[in-house]
């Protein structure tokens, strides 16, 4: 209860700074959404010729593209720092977050917003809303398998990043595991064989962020319900697991400063 | 010219310098060109044909390799400005003796050639085992002449960005929306081959094309009628923009406020 007292005070924090720049955040909100509109044109013209591919049909893409982007957008403007952790890492911004008694990992990723997840969220709303799978049920089974897409978004971008720990700079390697993982979530792993699926669902677990919560809404199963809790869980767990082994080697020049 | 060629050089020297990071930016060209081929391999199976468009899925790999080439390899210079508008560098990079537009098109010329140096292999590899081995020599010759031109309509459209950071500040968003405009209309996701006919009249119309479509399609399917025809609207792109890119860059320099820096 108390660390989500704390969640709140740093997200309001969080937008009073973004209103400060008012025109500029409503901007990337605004762009946001017209760049995941206009990048979802490539699907309009692919089912305008091809109809469906293995059973997915552009109201399918619509779904997974609301769940996978609000999802990212939730992430990104709530614990803005699941992008940029292992920078924290390398150049000693830790310190700031160990001096004061709070969850360090909670409070390094809330303590910063990327206004243009706003956008993402609201696409992705949007997404969902025209998907045709607008029912009591369907809304529930959205907002769960957005909840389960936020959280393996943040454990597995927290694991990769956490190796700053050990290897110092890791910006290449987070950059090309979030891309891996973004790019994968986009597509429907029915386009792939059971080797990369099986990839997709544990090493870059792309498909816990598109296609199984889009399944879990087009029809319940409890086999898709257990592989995204027990997905999500295993990966949380994990990262906490790894960002506190990490913490313990930790080392940097005392760079106690104030985090803007 | 000289001293150009020595910001070139000292771009290239800059990328060698952090190989772990240079080499790890080019696996996604690997993702990218993983993911389409299950699409397309499912497509062409769903259809049940071998040609889609007058293209087959071998073609459709390598043109997909070459658009992506290209967008890896175009330069990202409204990022660059932007920052130096932001943190003050532009003072110090204006006050230099050379032409703040070519100082940005070395400085971009030479990351770019480095980026194309490590994704064309990495590219080609994963081409290869996807769909086969690549196209012919002509194909290779035609590809490489229009990059040139392409790189040059991209520059000239990133600076013209970059240059809007003078007034805004900020520039992220108007890239994002040009990237997807590339996407689309350029024919980086899918060749103009597969668009409805109405979009394929408003997408030649415009410079993307010359930008992704032109290169790509000529490398899978080189035809000398073809290449005549993309190089001339090409350059004529060029002119157009680089007189506007001229202007811009007169009217920027007037709006311009450093504070400090």
């Amino acid at each position: 209860m108390k660390n989500l007292k704390f969640l709140f005070a740093l997200w309001k924090a969080n937008l009073q700074a973004a209103m400060e720049f008012r025109s500029a955040f409503l901007t990337q909100v605004v762009f946001m959404m017209v760049n995941n509109g206009a990048y979802f044109v490539f699907w309009v013209l692919y089912f305008d010729k091809f109809e469906q591919v293995r059973g997915w049909t552009i109201n399918d893409m619509m779904l997974l593209f609301g769940i996978a982007a609000t999802a990212w957008g939730f992430a990104a403007y709530f614990f803005g720092h699941f992008a940029t952790l292992g920078e924290v890492i390398a150049n000693g911004r830790l310190d700031y977050y160990l001096s004061l008694p709070k969850p360090v990992l909670l409070h390094v990723l809330a303590s910063r917003s990327i206004g243009s997840g706003m956008g993402d969220i609201l696409y992705g709303i949007g997404s969902f809303l025209l998907s045709g799978y607008l029912t009591p049920a369907g809304v529930l089974r959205y907002l769960f398998g957005v909840l389960i897409g936020v959280c393996i978004f943040i454990s597995f971008l927290t694991i990769i990043q956490s190796l700053s720990f050990w290897l110092g700079n890791t910006a290449a390697l987070s950059q090309v595991a979030l891309s891996a993982l973004l790019t994968f979530s986009l597509y429907p792993s029915a386009l792939f064989n059971s080797a990369t699926k099986f990839v997709l669902l544990t090493v870059v677990p792309a498909a816990l962020v598109g296609t199984v919560p889009a399944e879990f809404v087009r029809a319940f199963t409890w086999t898709s319900l257990l592989q995204l809790f027990a997905g999500a869980l295993v990966f949380l767990v994990l990262a906490a697991v790894i960002f506190r082994a990490g913490l313990r080697r930790y080392e940097s020049g005392s760079a106690i400063q104030v985090e803007v | 010219m000289k001293k150009y060629l020595a910001i070139v050089q000292m771009q290239i020297i800059n990328n060698i310098a952090y190989p772990g990071d240079f080499i790890g930016r080019s696996v996604s060209i690997g993702v990218f060109l993983f993911i389409f081929a299950g699409l397309w391999k499912t497509t062409f199976a769903i259809v049940g044909t071998d040609i889609i468009n007058g293209l087959t899925f071998a073609n459709m790999m390598w043109y997909l390799m070459m658009a992506e080439t290209i967008e890896l390899g175009r330069p990202r210079t409204n990022r660059i400005i932007s920052e130096q508008v932001k943190n003050g560098e532009v003072a110090y990079i204006l006050s230099k003796p050379y032409n703040f537009v070519l100082y940005h098109f070395a400085f971009g010329l030479g990351d770019g050639l480095m980026r194309i140096a490590i994704n064309i292999p990495v590219g080609l590899l994963a081409a290869w085992i996807l769909a086969g081995p690549p196209p012919s020599l002509a194909g290779w010759g035609m590809a490489l002449v229009t990059m040139a031109g392409a790189w040059i309509l991209h520059f000239c459209m990133m600076a013209l960005i970059g240059l809007a950071a003078f007034v805004v500040e900020e520039t992220n968003s108007f890239e994002l929306i040009y990237q997807k405009a590339v996407f689309i209309l350029g024919g980086m996701l899918l060749p103009l081959d597969m668009f409805p006919p109405w979009l394929q009249t408003i997408a030649r119309a415009l410079p993307f094309p010359y930008m992704m479509y032109a290169p790509a399609r000529l490398f899978v399917k080189p035809d000398f009628a073809l290449f005549w025809q993309m190089l001339a609207g090409q350059w004529l792109w060029v002119a157009a923009l680089v007189f506007l890119l001229a202007l811009a860059y007169r009217g920027s320099e007037k709006t311009l406020t450093v504070n400090g820096g």
